[in-house]
């Protein structure tokens, strides 16, 4: 059922002037399955009331049904679903045709709402409900959480839907205003016309503020808009909302209504901020303020202004302000039978709206007396947003005589103008926003310039000029009643069902300050975050603690400003992927890929026990370029490597290649890899892939901080070579096919040593090493070579059985040889000696990272030791992180590598064991994931396979 | 043997050719924004002291296009990185070698052309593509043409040059090698609201 007002009570008005309906188009539009039809300029709710529509949600907890109240971006009734899209503001959005909206909040539909029982047993569900049912026992919670979950509020999200293209921006205007009103545009363009670039931002869809619906102000309007428009230096933003300002005045700020992008999130960088919010007309609290046909003044005079719709036959307007005055004017120009107007000026009030849940049908005066009515409009006071400048550290000071909040002190490149800072007629208004977008663009540009001078790239400044001074004329606060609450109890927080009685109870239990007020009961919590509701919340607990509203405060503002999309926080992930030369190759042949780091590696090319064989018993090819390669050249490198290296590096002779573990101060290993010397002063140094860029930190930062009279030069070059590792018994015969100007015999290119040459009819250089345990070459081109290589070694090495291989037929081959893996085999705190590298540390050295550590180290033997294992049963593999216990279940070490070996045809392991645990020959016990026990022996050697290095030697 | 192909990190869209024995995309586009692979161009990085003697002196922060049709960029404290036309590396690094002088610091000239990725970014709404992934204020007095500067573009640390050609905006960002498929892929998927297109090596670099 769809909940509608009689017909014809509300319809669309003649073309009224400044609406901002294109009433040559029609739009179709479904509400809750109901086909509807609207106009461009609509809202969504606009459209519905213009079709008879007068409920649109349930409320977040009694689900009492809710109407249009503020018909704008605050509206709290006015929440819906569009298509796949949740918790739209209906009274904002813009209409489009096609658009599938739908209620939300509502089982089994808005008319017949099961949850609406809330509402008859709501005197139970006060403030702190949920805290005191459910808090016993507490092995219920995860079924209260499950239970209550399914009633919370808010759309629906589908885990099939698409996903719009989320996008982000960085901006540097000089001055930012924050509210497109006619002091947001007025300072816009005195800034822009002092030399400032400005970025103008309004959530409405035009510019103009309240002087959209004020027939009386069109040709202002009219006029500002011109002189926007003229000035290319500022650029305006609509249908965007400010969410935030941070240090610095880092403004954030969420555009919408691009073309093809559903929300963008602009990071601007403004030198100067000029916050322009306006001003938020505030609900009155009374029984049945929440009743569908209770209205704001101002969502009056929109509705009939912009969107020409007649909101009802019948009002009681309760006014304490011009803006209520206008109203009765607007109502009665449209007829609309004004029955009563009740002057808040002469102490007049309403106390009740009555009727069914779903309207109003008479409303009760405080002298008593009943009037019959289908609206009731009030016009009761004004909220100024002080959102931004609260993110700013301004603390808002309350001012009883124009009963709101103003600014105070605020820093340099923060400014205010408008409703936040006084009233005044529109004249006034506007002088003292363009004296202040005027000052507002002197400060900007001094910044500007001053920035300029720091930077050496950019355009050379002038002196800045000496900020004038500025006379900015005051703007008066005109009095004003203070009107919060009738004599009745009602809706204080109407997004979150707060009522005022709650806050009293609150107050009560002890919550006495506005910020444990705000947490217990919910109240300001609401997606419009306080800027309905804060100052009626306020007032309720001056009143219940017997204060004045300036002794309880306000709460703190903090951003968002408005709710704002996960989608608009994470935007476009620019996440870099990292390919090397040989991808294509790689890519076209099957290759099961990892990312490891940001590269993308081939992880196998369909079998990897099939690739281990073949290279044990032929010849492999891998893509190694990921590792990481520093080109060290200079004087001084040999006495860097002594620095980070924990053996000696003095006597490596220019041919030769050394393999090397760094280690941090404290001891503990950080990386490995091996260092050739290609020239007296030019080395190259191999790193970890995953650790190529913390090397060339930590080599830097020894350079510059502590040895700064080195003469080296360090240059990463891991992406300027392809790397291609060649290995296996027929490596040698594969190579010599290829290879030009290098001698590859064992005697003339052993083990350990450098070469450089051409292969491939590309120069290159080689190192023979072994992390597989085989005859091994580490070819190394340049990158833009890497694919002619590789398909000229595969072309060359068919009849030898040459084929690819990928990263775990490397890691099974290394495991088999008993290599370890920094970061896999070893963690944070493993230091030198618990890694089995007693051989190569020398702390005979004079200074080097680490030593004081590892002598401390080698000094003590309660330390925990790398070893490799064997599991009694070779056909079982423990899992990786599989613990080692003793005596039940005393942890005593854990596996660190693990994999059935296709050369030995059984399970092989390293892993970190205690002391006691380390000697060749233990038997350990290894406590599997699925609670079994296994038994595996400690081994003599790393190596499982060829310890005595007869094959990588050959 | 096939005879070697050297090849960018950047998918070459067809039709194709060998230039100087890289392949390169020759694809034309009229679109209004564009962006090119240069990558084949030889890029030499010289590291010295600041205060050493060099033949441009262009200082830190600026590109300066030398008369034989090298880009001269300072591209850091005490480190440049000069742009030639493909195959010039060699000249580039013997012409630096012989003619940089420094008695405080060693001289270091490496030849990186394969090491970097290096793309061109022209048109209008150059900037407001790199506006989205980039958190530098690319306005004209802030970074004015002929500026260069280092900076994360799509979180890929990159060295900018601002070189305007004919009136038209320009920029050429240079990145590590294996990063620049990702780079371009990401440039093209922000400049989609701006219709950028691929085009091949062109006529003048810069």
């Amino acid at each position: 059922m769809t909940l509608t007002a009689p017909v014809s009570t509300i319809r669309r008005l003649p073309a009224q002037p400044g609406e901002v309906i294109d009433r040559k188009s029609t739009l179709h539009f479904t509400f809750d399955g109901k086909s509807y039809r609207g106009h461009p300029g609509d809202t969504i709710v606009s459209a519905l009331l213009a079709n008879g529509v007068t409920v649109f949600s349930r409320s977040f907890k009694y689900h009492r049904p809710r109407g249009v109240m503020v018909a704008g971006y605050l509206d709290p009734g006015c929440t819906v679903q569009v298509d796949d899209e949740p918790n739209v503001r209906g009274a904002h959005r813009r209409l489009a045709a096609g658009m599938a909206v739908s209620s939300q909040n509502v089982w089994p539909s808005l008319g017949f709402d099961v949850a609406a029982a809330n509402d008859v047993i709501g005197r139970f569900l006060t403030a702190g409900f949920y805290y005191k049912t459910f808090i016993k026992p507490q092995s219920l919670w995860p079924l209260y959480d499950k239970v209550l979950s399914r009633f919370a509020a808010g759309g629906r999200v589908s885990d099939n839907g698409t996903h719009g293209y989320y996008d982000k921006r960085y901006a540097h205007p000089d001055v930012l205003v924050a509210g497109g009103g006619p002091a947001g545009m007025a300072a816009a363009i005195a800034a822009a016309d002092n030399g400032a670039s400005v970025m103008l931002v309004d959530e409405e869809y035009e510019l103009g503020g309240h002087l959209r619906y004020q027939p009386e102000d069109r040709a202002r309007l009219a006029e500002l808009r011109q002189e926007i428009a003229k000035r290319t230096s500022i650029e305006v933003l609509v249908d965007s909302v400010v969410t935030g300002r941070y240090d610095q005045n880092w403004v954030a700020v969420v555009q919408r209504g691009l073309p093809g992008i559903h929300e963008r999130l602009i990071k601007a960088r403004a030198k100067v901020l000029v916050v322009a919010p306006g001003l938020v007309e505030r609900p009155y609290v009374f029984a049945g303020n929440d009743k569908p046909g209770v209205m704001l003044s101002t969502g009056i005079r929109r509705l009939i202004n912009l969107w020409a719709v007649k909101p009802g036959t019948s009002a009681v307007v309760l006014t304490a302000n011009a803006s209520g005055d206008q109203a009765v004017a607007d109502l009665a120009r449209v007829g609309v039978d004004v029955a009563r107007v009740v002057d808040a000026r002469l102490g007049q009030s309403v106390v009740r709206a009555r009727g069914p849940k779903h309207a109003v049908a008479e409303v009760e005066m405080s002298d008593g007396t009943r009037v019959a009515a289908n609206l009731l409009v009030t016009a009761t006071g004004w909220t100024a947003p002080t959102s931004l400048i609260n993110m700013a550290g301004s603390r808002p000071v309350y001012d009883g005589t124009a009963a709101r909040f103003f600014p105070g002190s605020l820093p340099d490149d923060v400014l205010v103008v408008g409703g936040i800072v006084g009233d005044g007629s529109l004249d006034q208004v506007t002088d003292h926003a363009m004296a202040t977008g005027r000052l507002a663009a002197l400060r900007a540009v001094a910044t500007r310039v001053g920035w300029q001078t720091q930077r050496t790239w950019a355009e050379p400044a002038s002196e800045p000029k000496a900020i004038e001074e500025i006379a900015i004329p005051d703007l008066p606060r005109d009095p004003h009643p203070e009107l919060f609450r009738s004599s009745t109890h009602g809706i204080v927080d109407l997004n979150e069902d707060v009522d005022s009685k709650d806050i009293l109870m609150a107050a009560r239990e002890g919550y006495d300050s506005i910020e444990l007020v705000k947490r217990y009961t919910t109240v300001t919590m609401g997606p419009n975050q306080g800027k309905l509701e804060t100052i009626n919340a306020v007032a309720t607990l001056a009143e219940a603690r017997g204060e004045t509203i300036e002794e309880v405060g306000t709460t703190v503002w903090r951003p968002p400003y408005a709710p704002i999309t996960l989608g608009a926080l994470g935007g476009r992930t620019w996440e870099p992927v990292r390919y090397s030369p040989m991808q294509p190759w790689h890519e076209a042949n099957g290759a099961v890929h990892l990312v490891a780091g940001q590269w993308i590696r081939p992880d196998s090319y369909g079998d990897p026990a099939a690739e281990v064989r073949n290279v044990r018993e032929n010849v492999g090819i891998i893509d190694v370029t990921p590792l990481g390669k520093l080109d060290l050249r200079g004087p001084d490198v040999s006495h860097l490597l002594n620095l980070l290296y924990v053996n000696k590096w003095s006597k490596l002779d220019v041919g030769a290649v050394r393999y090397g573990v760094m280690c941090a101060e404290d001891g503990v290993v950080l990386d490995d890899g091996v260092t050739g010397r290609l020239a007296d002063d030019w080395y190259m140094m191999t790193t970890t892939s995953s650790g190529a860029a913390t090397v060339w930190e930590w080599v830097e930062n020894w350079l510059q901080t502590e040895h700064p009279d080195w003469k080296i030069h360090v240059t990463p070059v891991t992406t300027g070579y392809a790397s291609i590792n060649v290995a296996g018994p027929k490596t040698r015969t594969l190579l010599s096919r290829l290879v030009d100007g290098i001698d590859l015999s064992p005697e003339a290119f052993p083990y350990m040593n450098v070469r450089q040459g051409r292969i491939a009819g590309v120069d290159c250089f080689m190192w023979r090493i072994g992390f597989t345990g085989e005859l091994s070459y580490e070819c190394h081109v340049p990158a833009g070579y890497g694919l002619h290589l590789w398909e000229a070694l595969l072309e060359a090495g068919h009849d030898l059985g040459a084929a690819p291989f990928g990263i775990e037929a490397q890691r099974i081959m290394r495991l088999e040889k008993g290599h370890f893996i920094v970061g896999q085999d070893t963690d944070g705190l493993t230091r030198g000696f618990s890694a089995g590298i007693d051989w190569l540390i020398k702390l005979d050295k004079s200074e080097f990272a680490g030593k004081p550590e590892l002598v401390w180290q080698s000094e003590t033997s309660d330390w925990p030791r790398l070893v490799a294992l064997q599991p009694i049963d070779g056909g079982t593999v423990p899992p990786e992180a599989s613990q080692i216990v003793e005596a039940g279940s005393k942890i005593a070490g854990r596996i660190t590598s693990s994999r059935f070996s296709p050369s030995l045809g059984r399970s092989i392991c390293l892993g970190i064991v205690d002391p006691h645990l380390a000697a060749a020959g233990t038997e350990v016990t290894v406590h599997l994931p699925n609670g079994r026990n296994i038994r595996a022996r400690v081994m003599e050697h790393h190596a499982h396979l060829d310890p005595e290095g007869t094959r990588l030697r050959g | 043997m096939a005879e070697p192909v050297a090849r960018s990190p950047i998918r070459q869209i067809s039709p194709t050719r060998l230039l100087a024995g890289w392949e390169v995309s020759t694809r034309r586009s009229e679109a209004s924004l564009r962006l090119a692979d240069l990558t084949p161009l030889s890029k030499v990085m010289i590291r010295t002291s600041p205060e050493a003697v060099r033949p441009g002196q262009t200082p830190f922060g600026r590109a300066v296009l030398r008369p034989n049709g090298w880009l001269e960029i300072g591209s850091g404290p005490g480190e440049w990185m000069v742009l030639g036309p493909i195959g010039s590396g060699d000249e580039i690094v013997s012409w630096m070698t012989e003619h940089v002088h420094d008695t405080e610091q060693p001289v270091t000239v490496i030849d990186v052309t394969h090491g970097r990725a290096l793309i061109r970014l022209q048109g209008t709404e150059a900037a407001s593509l790199l506006a989205k992934v980039c958190s530098i204020d690319l306005a004209d007095h802030m970074a004015p043409d002929g500026c260069a500067f280092r900076a994360p573009v799509a979180n890929v640390v990159s060295d900018l040059v601002r070189n305007d050609q004919n009136g038209a905006r320009t920029y050429l960002i240079h990145c590590e090698r294996s990063s620049g498929q990702y780079l371009v892929d990401t440039l093209l998927d922000a400049g989609a609201e701006f219709g950028v297109e691929l085009e091949g090596f062109p006529e003048r670099p810069f």
